[in-house]
């Protein structure tokens, strides 16, 4: 242990600068992004105002403005990934959590067999011994990703370890991802407030905790996804192009290949395309871009093998075919209506659209109820009625990460984002425009999904930062334009605009902070600064337009821009505390702080997969509730009969039947899945409350769920109800396998002291639990992890209880027949 | 019953006018292309009837062959509604050739995916 | 460890306590190459007064006759230790001291056990007292009747104490699958002891059945009470009574091999030994005594009835007893198995579903009178299981015609994807049992392994590609028609 800490001190000590200097990289790049805006008008905006202007020519003033974007840019890539790197620095250069695991082997696979290996990869040791497709049940986008990387790397002889690649996908991303919300919002305002939202995405919090370096999961790469297939979208739709309905459709295909939220983007455009319909904004653009993007796209869609025939099967998918019908017949009825008088088209509209209606649901009907088209599924229902899943499918509610939202967690992954975000959508019904109305119902969208599931609150953090960029550059255009509102020529009108334009800004000073109505006039005023003055500069000719309305005086401009100003600053502090303390943490690795405040690592999980992979034969099989299936096939690399992929809710079922029963239950099930060893997780001892003993009730459910005769929950709670595990606990909870391997010798450690389980500050009862069918084979230094190995079968046949009663020297009652016998006296 | 007669005796008369607009209205070049358009749904109806007649055995080909008509299609309907000189207001940026160059584009990405679909 | 436990006895007793310790290390050393008809080894340790070993001197001049080295301890010597360091340090134990009531510590139950799982065989001879043995029998699933009943039988009539009785050995009380430890005795056996009655255990299998006229009763009471006792039993339709054929005086049982799973060592019998207990109502069967003692029977001749004197066949009795315990007989082993797909040679590291498989297992058999193994081609009942979870395949797998000890079969794997295993399970009473374990994962066809090209497809085949032509044709024509219109525009 003390090799450890000098070690990671060490490499601490050497890192210290590396978190100061990412620190102020965040902070700089900030403020060079806050000074953008501030800085153009300053040097090179004042066009109307300032005589400087007239010697620049206008291409220096746009090459200045794209160059100084450049530089903002390449900032703010630099904070994004450097903030995501506080994991390495503070840790190591690990894969965190569960589920990277699972990514990481596949990829180690595929870097090593290459890509036809991968797609028909048998895995035998994951749910063993049903195996698992995992080429045909994975979304293989993330794996490719890394794949193509490394083999582009060692093309050009860079002997990377993959490891390191997965470790840093997902920073490097998240530039990229910075980059397609620039995109996205530059279409949706300016390239300022495209600079402001890449600024956001790339280090609000929101999305750090999906992307932190060593979180090598499918959204690492999903958002990018997600974010450049809108971008794409819009731009298909902005200009009625195929090209970028094309681009749109290979996008999405990459985003299908890399993860199941693709259905978000599935959705999204078609009810997009539906109300932009709905409002009689059906155009030649809106057809062109629909059309080739769905049609290409659900194609390309279903070459990935997960995903299959999906597309036209179930009812998820429906709903973008349906509008992609619609749009035909809209179409075709434009075209016929171009040819015709309105009268006639009239009828023929009526008796086209009543018959095809009727086909339409009709056939809806029939194929739902044939079952050509699958019903919604579980996880689809539970984003409806968050109660549904507790009900039907433990197993979905059982995942942390689908647990409604609690609130203080919108403001501490969004901060002040979430308080401008209602802003930005307000602003977005001002002009309205079908980009706008796409961010409104994204909006919409993504922020009931975020409240529902904590991890869709990852969809919903790229619209925040969009519409917070848009809501406060336009705040800062209006009150950074140095150009005072011209007088006006016209007395009437001077009198009313200064008394609008103070009214403005105090309005628009609440608005911001509020979020309520924007001041329409003030902001419609100053349109962009950035186009603005590339326009101003490129007419200079033309005379200077004169403003109506603006802010007057230094004083009130001030106190808005600092305000501004030190909202960004905390917030930019607020993102680097949250991602170097709450985010960070790989979960492989456990960090606690000894009394004097040093940092002391807790690493029990890795030493006991190193036991594992050093001590048990290559192919055992080992037991584990399904969370760390990943990692015992990640580190220990042994077999598992269940894992965080949950596609056999029975198998899973098995698993907690077998933890949740008496070890002579246990046992056939055991020996049936040629179980070798069995692992749980204990915190009771060191306080880690994220142990099986709290994780138990969700087994014994999902036990309930395939045998409600055999495992009932009221049985693991006293008669008053409570969850115990001290002597009160119910007698099912105390001869259960999980209980036993738990606190089997626990109370030993305290000697003649009280045994204390510090997780639910329970006393442990001073005779523990004894073990007849599994034996103690390893415990990690805290006692984290435990493990267990199951014992052959008694060589004489017997029950191992009895055969263990035996080896201790206790004598067996004397047989039965005795007591029929008659005494032959 | 009688409404509904009478309206599709108006529909008829609608229907020829309408034939008679078109012949009259539309350039050969998008006669040319309505015919490509008229090829294609043609050859989806006859798939499309294959499938729900005969067999849909290797859905996986029945997909690739319709949706390539299908995709074909739509990419052909918007390069028609592109190079629509009526259409010229509302595709700022998008000339002809710009049009005739997108439609390729997405023609060999569909292609593309067609082909890797159905083997 | 040794030297120091030496030091604490007598100078005398440790200089012969080193001495044996030598001896049975070299014994045990050169086991190897010493001929015994033994399958696991020649050492054997007789736990019997010293003072009584004259009483068995031909049981035990026939063993080592046999082969086997015999060391004779006493119950209450400290040594020769049954375990060392975890190792047994006899390959066989023969418990001959029935009557002692007071062991050294290392003879317990425990360690008779614990002898068991390290591979060592046991004959174990009840006495009429309780001792340690008496403890142990309810774990092997026996029976006992109450301390101080031994079997009596008051027929055939004879000048003989009714506890002393002439056993026969009926070939046809032992079932077709089962080993017939006693079949070359043809004499009649001479018993006296505890009979014993077998619970359903199937690693139990009785090897002499006690006679059908016989009782067990404690007859140093009047026989006039033994009596009332008896038409009392007979009342009650012998319910509780310990009488007849159902009890054994002999019983064989064969350890049980653990495991099973296929994972690294336990794949196959792994580190698991077999071994063999024979449990005997009384040590007398094996005894000089019985050995000679002729028995006396009536013979119906023409003449009327006439008295014929006949050897006991407690002689060979008593080594065919050892001589199963011993494995010498009956013993089994997996030699070689092999798989592979149909019309290949070598196993693949997977099997595909659907696959037609071969599966092929040599088994030999321990012949004792050369010592060598030999192929064995008369399992009659052999099975193969594949199996996940729930076997999905169970064959039969018959012996290969001309292939002396091969069995084979070929079937075809399941449509289902998962990891399988070929499972042989053979338990047969008085065999050895086999047990072999292969994991081999059975994967779904690769994505090239589906039949590309269907006829049923090829009206979409066309459809796509009369798409893609037609696609060109458009293209040329389309690009032809504007360079058309631009020239017409030029011209204009």
């Amino acid at each position: 242990m003390a090799i450890h800490t000098q070690v990671w001190r060490a490499v601490y000590g050497k890192s210290a600068d590396a978190i100061e200097k990412s620190v102020e990289n965040v902070d700089e790049s900030i403020r060079a992004i806050i000074c953008i805006p501030r800085l153009f008008p300053f040097t090179f905006g004042h066009v109307d105002g300032l005589p400087l202007s007239n010697n620049v020519s206008p291409t220096t003033v746009a090459n200045t403005a794209s160059l100084l974007r450049i530089v903002a840019f390449g900032l703010i890539s630099a904070a994004a990934i450097a903030s995501r790197l506080f994991a390495v620095i503070n840790f190591e250069s690990i894969i965190h959590e569960f589920d990277p695991w699972f990514n990481y082997r596949a990829t180690r696979v595929l870097a090593a067999k290459g890509f036809y290996e991968f797609w028909n990869w048998f895995d035998p040791t994951a749910w063993y011994p049903l195996g698992r497709v995992v080429g045909g049940t994975v979304y293989p986008g993330l794996m490719a990703t890394s794949g193509v990387i490394y083999n582009f790397l060692h093309y050009f002889n860079l002997p990377v370890d993959i490891r390191n690649i997965c470790v840093l996908l997902a920073p490097g991303f998240s530039a990229l991802t910075a980059w397609a919300t620039y995109m996205f919002t530059t279409e949706m305002k300016d390239s300022s407030a495209g600079l402001l939202a890449a600024a956001f995405i790339g280090i609000v919090p929101g999305y750090i905790s999906r992307s932190v370096a060593g979180s090598y999961d499918n959204e690492a790469i999903a958002i990018f996804l997600l974010m450049i297939t809108f971008y794409l979208w819009i731009a298909a739709l902005k200009q009625g192009s195929a090209l970028y309905g094309t681009l749109a459709a290979v996008f999405y295909f990459y985003m299908v290949a890399a993860w199941g939220g693709y259905a978000f983007i599935t959705n999204m455009i078609p009810v997009h395309a539906l109300v932009l319909l709905l409002m009689g904004r059906f155009s030649g653009r809106l057809y062109v871009a629909y059309c080739s993007w769905y049609a290409i796209g659900t194609l390309s869609s279903m070459q990935v093998p997960f995903v299959g025939f999906q597309p036209v099967r179930t009812s998820e998918h429906m709903g973008a075919l349906g509008v992609f019908g619609l749009l035909q017949i809209v179409a075709f009825a434009s075209l016929v209506r171009s040819h015709l008088s309105s009268k006639q088209f009239q009828d023929l509209l009526t008796v086209s659209v009543i018959s095809m209606g009727l086909l339409g649901a009709g056939a809806f009907i029939v194929m739902t109820y044939k079952g050509w088209i699958a019903p919604w599924t579980g996880r689809f229902y539970s984003l409806w009625d968050t109660g549904y899943a507790k009900k039907y499918i433990p197993i979905i509610a059982s995942v942390s990460e689908h647990q409604p939202t609690a609130w203080p967690s919108f403001f501490m992954d969004l901060q002040f984002l979430i308080f401008l975000f209602p802003a930005g959508v307000v602003l977005c019904f001002r002009d309205l425009r079908d980009e706008h109305v796409f961010v409104i119902i994204y909006a919409v969208v993504a922020s009931y999904f975020a409240g529902v599931m904590v991890r869709l609150m990852l969809t919903l953090t790229p619209v925040v930062c969009v519409s917070a960029a848009v809501a406060l550059s336009t705040l800062l255009d209006i009150y950074v334009d140095v150009a005072e509102p011209a007088v006006p020529e016209n007395e009437n009108s001077s009198a009313n605009g200064t008394g609008a334009a103070t009214a403005d800004a105090k309005k628009a000073k609440k608005n911001a902070a509020v979020g309520s109505q924007a001041g329409p006039n003030a902001a419609a005023a100053a349109s962009s600064t950035l186009s603005d003055i590339v326009n101003a500069a490129k007419s200079s000719s033309k005379s200077s337009p004169s403003k109506q309305k603006g802010i007057w005086g230094a004083d009130a401009r001030l106190v808005i821009i600092l305000n501004a100003i030190g909202m960004l600053v905390y917030f930019v502090f607020h993102c680097t505390w949250v991602t170097a303390n709450a985010y960070s943490s790989p979960s492989v690795v456990l960090a606690s702080s000894n009394p004097d405040g040093s940092q002391h690592l807790i690493d029990d999980y890795r030493e006991a997969y190193y036991w594992l992979r050093m001590n048990t034969p290559q192919d055992a099989v080992v037991m584990s509730w399904w969370d760390y299936g990943y990692q015992i096939a990640g580190m220990a690399d042994r077999g598992t009969l269940v894992d965080n992929n949950t596609w056999n809710n029975t198998h899973i079922a098995t698993v907690g039947k077998a933890m949740s029963s008496p070890e002579e239950i246990a046992y056939p099930i055991l020996r049936q899945h040629d179980v070798d060893y069995v692992l749980v997780i204990f915190g009771g001892l060191l306080g880690y409350s994220g142990d099986d003993i709290n994780k138990f009730l969700w087994m014994v459910r999902i036990a309930q769920g395939v045998w409600p005769d055999e495992i009932q929950e009221p049985n693991y709670f006293t008669p008053t109800g409570e969850y115990r595990v001290d002597e009160r606990a119910s007698d099912a909870m105390k001869n259960s396998l999980m209980y036993k391997m738990s606190y089997y010798r626990f109370a030993e450690l305290y000697g003649n002291g009280n045994a204390i389980d510090r997780v639910r500050n329970q006393n442990i009862p001073k005779i523990g639990p004894t073990l007849d069918y599994v034996e103690e084979a390893f415990t990690s230094e805290n006692w984290i992890v435990r493990i267990f190995k199951v014992r052959k079968e008694d060589p004489l046949g017997r029950d191992l209880k009895s055969a263990n009663a035996f080896a201790q020297g206790k004598k067996r009652k004397r047989s039965k027949p005795v007591s029929r016998r008659r005494a032959v006296v | 019953m009688a409404p509904k007669s009478a309206s599709s005796i108006k529909s008829t008369s609608a229907v020829q006018t309408l034939f008679d607009a078109y012949t009259s209205q539309t350039s050969s070049r998008l006669k040319f292309i309505d015919a490509f358009l008229v090829f294609l749904i043609l050859s989806g109806v006859l798939q499309f009837s294959y499938c729900v007649l005969v067999t849909n055995f290797p859905f996986n080909a029945f997909l690739g062959g319709f949706s390539s008509t299908v995709g074909q299609f739509v990419l052909t309907a918007s390069l028609r509604s592109q190079v629509n000189p009526e259409n010229k207001g509302v595709y700022k940026e998008v000339s002809r050739e710009r049009a005739f160059a997108d439609f390729v584009f997405g023609s060999i990405v569909l292609h593309f995916f067609v082909y890797n679909f159905l083997g | 460890m040794r030297a120091t436990r030496s030091l604490s006895g007598t100078t005398v007793s440790s200089i012969f306590t080193l001495l044996l310790v030598l001896c049975i290390t070299l014994a045990f050393g050169s086991s190897a190459t010493a001929k015994s008809a033994s399958s696991t080894g020649d050492s054997v340790l007789v736990i019997l007064d010293s003072a009584k070993k004259v009483d068995y001197s031909i049981f035990l001049q026939g063993l080592e006759a046999k082969g086997y080295t015999v060391t004779v301890r006493s119950p209450r010597d400290e040594s020769p230790l049954l375990i060392e360091d975890g190792l047994p340090n006899f390959s066989h134990v023969v418990f001959l001291a029935s009557d002692t009531k007071n062991f050294a510590k290392d003879i317990s139950p425990q360690t008779l056990v614990e002898l068991l799982t390290l591979g060592t065989n046991l004959v174990l001879t009840l006495g009429l007292k309780q001792n340690l043995l008496t403890s142990l029998a309810p774990e092997f699933s026996l029976l006992l009747p109450p301390p101080a009943t031994p079997l009596v039988s008051f027929f055939p009539e004879r000048s003989d104490s009714p506890s002393v009785i002439p056993i026969a050995f009926d070939t046809k009380s032992v079932p077709n699958d089962t080993f017939s430890v006693l079949s070359q005795v043809e004499n009649k056996i001479w018993f006296s002891g505890t009979p014993f009655a077998l619970s359903a255990n199937p690693l139990l299998f009785p090897i002499l059945h006690a006679p059908a006229e016989s009782f067990a009763a404690d007859l140093s009471d009047s026989p006039g009470l033994v009596a009332d006792a008896l038409a009392d039993a007979a009342e009650k339709g012998g319910e509780g009574f310990w009488a007849g054929s159902t009890l054994s005086v002999v019983a064989g049982f064969q350890t049980l091999i653990g495991g099973g799973t296929g994972h690294g060592n336990d794949a196959g019998p792994g580190e698991d030994k077999q071994s063999r207990v024979v449990w005997v109502g009384g040590p007398s069967l094996f005894s000089d005594e019985f050995a000679t003692k002729k028995v006396v029977e009536k013979v119906e001749t023409e003449r009327g009835k006439s008295v014929v004197e006949k050897p006991s066949g407690n002689e060979q009795a008593a080594m065919d007893i050892a001589g199963w315990a011993f494995q010498e007989h009956g013993v089994l082993r997996i030699d070689e198995v092999k798989h592979h797909k149909v019309n290949q040679t070598d196993a693949p590291e997977t099997y595909t579903t659907n696959d037609e498989i071969v599966y092929t297992v040599k088994i030999s058999s321990f012949n004792p009178t050369t010592g060598k193994w030999e192929r064995y081609s008369d399992l009659k009942d052999l099975q193969l299981e594949f199996t996940m979870l729930d076997p999905h395949v169970r064959t039969a797998l018959p012996a290969v015609r001309g292939q002396k000890g091969v069995y084979s079969t070929t079937f075809r794997a399941p449509d289902r994807h998962g990891v399988f295993k070929f499972v042989i399970n053979y338990k047969r009473k008085g065999f050895s049992h086999l047990l072999h374990t292969l994991i081999v994962p059975v994967v779904p066809p690769r994505h090239d392994g589906y039949p590309r090209f269907l006829s049923a497809a090829w009206p979409y085949y066309i459809g796509a590609i009369s798409t893609s032509v037609g696609f060109l044709l458009f293209s040329a024509i389309y690009l032809a028609g504007e360079v058309k219109e631009e020239k017409k525009s030029k011209k204009e």
